[in-house]
């Protein structure tokens, strides 16, 4: 299953590569290097997950991912762009418009209503599409997640698993080319997170591709490619955990 | 006990935030201080009664020279018609008479100038004064006693004559006169401030040698600024009726004495009461009130920023809270915790403030001595202490209220279960966003204000005076009264002291006239012909005075030396009498019953700190005049001991009575507008200062409570500039509400002080609104983006930091 996968992956797009990705943190006594040599290829449908211990680099790797950090050194491109070394301004429009970002903590924003904080994303677009294109966009995306029917809610009206679904549904709105996804059950209930899980995989199966963290071995196998982030590195490839379990 | 650990707690706690202790300290420190000062002052001026007994019974009696047009001409007294009131009058149960003066001491080594008040015995009784040494006037010094004594006050007795002793032994000469000293004033003795705050006399001598001339003694239309009456209403009489009664004691014995004048007829005279001490506040109480407004502002910005950091420090205290709430604490105990530390906090404030409250009586004394009356009774006094205490208390318990009021209390065992995640204690944005509308609020008005002060007093300090004052001094000289034998020997003695002083390397030119800054006399003349009566500010002045002050002759001809040697019957009008008296035409040539021909008009100069220019009129001086102008080459002066050696080489009579430069005369002029330019500025930078803080206070706060929402916009693709643009419209409107509600505070302080605010409702406005709406718009953005920039300037991640 997965020799063909891998095999179908050959023919397909590759959304994300990374080639020789480090981060070094440095303070005035202490350098510590949280990533070493990263290589990374992720492609379209894909379904990632990256677990490892606390303190492995696996919320650093997502961060480098989402360009909401820029890496010490190495080659970073998404759809082919290289994106290593991005001002601000630019890293922000990358992300808007090819990344989707899915929180433990949802980071919705409170004062905004169901809608709006849906339609953030696109508010932000350089495409500046109407309202109404907005609208229909909206209701698209929290049809998918099953909230189509609290759009004008606020947040903290919601319960945890609704709001990681609304959580989704922003992720989704400006069709990125990735969803990056940082602990998705990290507060929710296992009801409420395998609810969430759901979602993940049905969107995955229509073709969106998801890079997730999870501590949750359970949520990790789910993923068809994992990978395991240990003192900064890659321990294992997909192809070799899959192998491993295999044997076992 | 409970209370002593209370305060242990409380002193424990802020000891470990000597940041925050020393920011409200000195920020409240210093408001409160310059908030007791100026209600110390209020108080002093407006409510505490004057030192003197039944002070509500002391009225000053002003006599009215009304003209045929019902206009009051001028409000002093006529001689003759002060004699007749003195002497009839029966609605006081004591009256005293006073004449202002000043003379050569020229029985002392150094011949200092004194000031000198002329007084009958009454007025030491009236004010309750007491002795140091000796006596004061008695029945031996009543009118027409003709006595030669002097009563000196304690601060002369101490500063002129070293507090001698053997003082009553000993006699000074004042103008020509020499008086035994007969008593010291005792130093508890506070003189009722009357012909100006700060001016004090330093020697009394009895009323019969006053320097009223004989000629005005004896004139019923001449009135003299340097005559008051003080009296004590008898019993039973209303101000309203001693008024009318003494209208018609003075006026009918008026009208008999110049029915023969024909200059006079319609005119009338009229007696009105002031109080003693609404005569000593004058305006004063709008100054009191304006420095109030100014403080309470400035006081109402610290509060504000204080509030906010009390609000922090309680956001910051949640977890330790938390654990009181969790050991049994109640809120009303948390209340007292939170007292503890506002209470020691306003307490270190008050200390400051009472210091800050001292030095700025000593300002207030020192260099406003002469703007504001009884400043010398200044000091920390029980009304002091009573407001710091009271307004400390209220803001102590404002603070831990506030404090308290951000708590919520069931919360707090939340807080402590999930390590501070999730539910901190946040300052609402509602809140936020009032304390940005109060401040804006007080800061546009109070910057506003100062601003349109500051240019009024600029405008008026640069503003030309129409004459050049450079290198410019003037000069009295003290000389004694002379008969008709030695007028002619003065007169010789000063063409003497020209030529002196003219062949001097430094000096350029010499005019014998009076200076164009002090004041000019008023003449009430008719002009022949026309019959039409005018009361017109004069001066004398000789040939050279045009030229010397470079004041422009815009037509007709100067004063020739033969005009003033002859004391020809010519005159020099200003450009706004010569207006008057011929719209049309030229007003050459044109004469009046006092037999002096136009023969010129000149430009008018304007006298510094005044805003009108009146119609004015210059004849030739006397040759005996003892005024000077001196004008130097260029960079040159003389000093005093030059000047004084000049003199004695002239004639040994001759003393110097004053000498100044016309540069240091303006400086006096313009000092309110100096005084209201320089604490205007000062007020407008620390409201500004305090305003920027607070703003930024409130805004970081914001801002660092939007840190995550800021970070999921910026990683959900916000641009920085996005990121900008939202923070500033989100306290845009408290700012504008701030504007708002600034205009209104300002609408409603026009029209409470209308009278005195309407001559700077002028165009030019426009300008200050601009730079105060501007001014405010740059400490938004500034309050807006600087906080904002370590979250927007570095990768997002750190944003998101410990966001789950």
């Amino acid at each position: 299953m997965n020799n063909t996968k891998n095999a179908q992956n050959t023919q397909k797009d590759i959304k994300i590569k990374m080639s020789g990705i480090s981060k070094i943190f440095e303070t005035e006594t202490l350098e510590t290097h949280a990533l070493k040599d990263i290589n990374l290829t992720i492609y379209a449908g894909d379904y990632v997950s990256i677990s490892g211990p606390s303190g492995c680099g696996k919320s650093t790797l997502l961060s480098l991912l989402g360009l909401l950090d820029m890496p010490s050194g190495g080659d970073y491109f998404i759809e082919g762009e290289n994106v290593s070394h991005l001002s601000l301004d630019q890293a922000a429009e990358i992300r808007n418009s090819k990344i989707g970002f899915i929180f433990q903590s949802f980071n919705l924003i409170d004062e905004l209503s169901v809608f709006d904080n849906v339609a953030l994303p696109l508010r932000y677009s350089n495409q500046k599409p109407s309202d109404e294109q907005i609208k229909q966009k909206v209701g698209q995306c929290l049809e998918m997640v099953a909230m189509s029917h609290r759009g004008s809610h606020k947040p903290n009206q919601l319960s945890g698993g609704q709001q990681q679904r609304i959580a989704i549904a922003r992720a989704l709105v400006a069709d990125p080319a990735i969803l990056l996804v940082d602990e998705p059950t990290g507060n929710l209930d296992s009801k409420s997170g395998d609810q969430v899980m759901d979602v993940l995989a049905e969107l995955n199966k229509k073709g969106t591709t998801i890079c997730m963290v999870t501590h949750d071995p359970r949520y990790a196998d789910m993923a068809d490619k994992q990978l395991k982030l240990l003192d900064g590195s890659i321990l294992q490839t997909p192809q070799a955990a899959n192998d491993a379990r295999k044997v076992m | 006990m409970r209370f002593l650990y209370q305060q242990k707690q409380a002193w424990s706690s802020l000891a470990k935030k000597p940041g925050f202790v020393a920011i409200i300290v000195s920020t409240m420190g210093i408001t409160l201080g310059a908030l007791l000062a100026v209600l110390t002052l209020a108080y002093v001026l407006i409510v505490k009664p004057l030192p003197y007994p039944e002070q509500d019974k002391l009225f000053l009696v002003q006599h009215q020279l009304i003209d045929a047009n019902a206009k009051v001409d001028g409000d002093s007294f006529t001689y003759p018609n002060l004699m007749h009131l003195y002497k009839n009058q029966e609605q006081f149960s004591t009256m005293a008479l006073m004449y202002y003066d000043a003379a050569v001491l020229t029985s002392h080594p150094l011949q200092p100038r004194f000031t000198t008040t002329f007084v009958t015995p009454q007025w030491f009784s009236l004010l309750d004064s007491k002795v140091a040494l000796g006596r004061m006037f008695e029945q031996t010094e009543t009118l027409n006693s003709y006595n030669p004594v002097a009563v000196l006050t304690y601060a002369s007795w101490q500063k002129e004559f070293a507090a001698d002793p053997n003082i009553l032994t000993q006699k000074i000469t004042l103008a020509g006169v020499s008086y035994s000293i007969v008593g010291v004033l005792a130093e508890s003795f506070i003189e009722p401030e009357l012909i100006g705050a700060g001016m004090k006399t330093q020697v009394y001598l009895p009323w019969d040698y006053n320097s009223v001339n004989e000629s005005n003694r004896k004139t019923w239309g001449n009135d003299d600024g340097g005559i008051l009456v003080l009296g004590k209403l008898a019993n039973a009489r209303s101000a309203a009726q001693v008024e009318q009664a003494l209208t018609g004691l003075i006026n009918d014995n008026w009208q008999e004495k110049v029915a023969g004048t024909k200059f006079f007829n319609g005119w009338s005279i009229g007696i009105a009461l002031k109080s003693l001490k609404s005569e000593i506040l004058n305006d004063s109480q709008q100054t009191v009130y304006l420095l109030l407004v100014a403080v309470i502002g400035l006081i109402l910005i610290a509060c504000v920023n204080i509030t906010n950091l009390f609000m922090s420090r309680t956001a910051e205290q949640q977890q330790q809270l938390a654990i009181h709430a969790a050991l049994g604490a109640k809120k009303s105990q948390l209340f007292v915790g939170l007292l503890a530390q506002s209470s020691q906090l306003l307490l270190a404030s008050t200390v400051l403030a009472l210091l800050v409250a001292m030095g700025g009586f000593a300002i207030f004394q020192h260099f406003l001595s002469s703007y504001l009356p009884r400043v010398d009774e200044l000091a920390i006094n029980g009304f002091t202490l009573t407001c710091a205490l009271v307004i400390s208390l209220l803001l102590a318990l404002f603070f831990a209220r506030i404090s308290l009021r951000m708590i919520n209390y069931k919360a707090l065992n939340v807080s402590l279960q999930s390590s501070g995640k999730g539910t901190s204690v946040q300052v609402s944005k509602k809140l936020r966003q009032l304390l940005i509308t109060s401040q804006v609020t007080i800061v546009f008005a109070l910057v506003f204000v100062n601003l349109v002060l500051l240019k009024s007093s600029i405008n008026t300090i640069v503003q030309s005076a129409g004459i050049v004052t450079q290198d410019t001094a003037f000069f009295v000289l003290g000389v004694a009264a002379s008969d008709d034998d030695t007028k002619l020997q003065r007169s010789a003695n000063m063409q003497a002291l020209i030529m002196q002083l003219e062949a001097m390397p430094e000096v350029e030119q010499v005019s014998q006239s009076s200076s164009p800054l002090l004041g000019f006399s008023t003449h009430a003349m008719s002009q022949l012909g026309s019959e039409k009566r005018f009361s017109i500010k004069a001066k004398d002045v000789d040939h050279k005075y045009f030229n010397l002050l470079q004041q422009p002759l815009l037509e007709g001809d100067n004063f020739s030396a033969a005009d003033i040697k002859d004391r020809n019957k010519v005159m020099i009008v200003n450009d706004v009498f010569a207006r008057q008296l011929a719209p049309q035409g030229s007003a050459l040539g044109l004469t009046f019953d006092n037999e002096l021909t136009i023969i010129g008009v000149v430009k008018s100069m304007k006298v510094p700190g005044k805003t009108d220019i009146p119609a004015r009129f210059y004849y030739p001086s006397s040759t005996g005049r003892n005024m000077m102008l001196v004008k130097f080459k260029a960079g040159q002066s003389l000093s005093t001991e030059q000047l004084v050696k000049a003199l004695k080489q002239v004639s040994s009579q001759f003393s110097l009575f004053s000498y100044s430069t016309l540069q240091q005369r303006k400086n006096t002029l313009l000092f309110a507008q100096y005084t209201t330019a320089i604490t205007s500025a000062v007020l407008t930078l620390i409201t500004f200062f305090l305003a920027a803080i607070g703003v930024y206070g409130i805004l970081s706060y914001a801002t660092g409570m939007r840190r995550f929402e800021i970070g999921t916009r910026l990683a959900i693709g916000a641009r920085r500039g996005e990121i900008i643009g939202m923070i500033i419209k989100d306290n845009s409107r408290a700012v504008l509400t701030g504007i708002s509600a600034g205009f209104v505070v300002l609408v409603a302080l026009y029209l409470a002080f209308t009278t005195q605010l309407s001559s700077y409702m002028q165009a030019g406005l426009l300008v200050q609104l601009v730079i105060t709406l501007v001014s405010i718009a740059l400490i938004s953005l500034f309050a807006c983006y600087w906080p904002l920039r370590t979250i927007i300037n570095r990768p997002v991640v750190y944003s998101l930091k410990g966001s789950d």
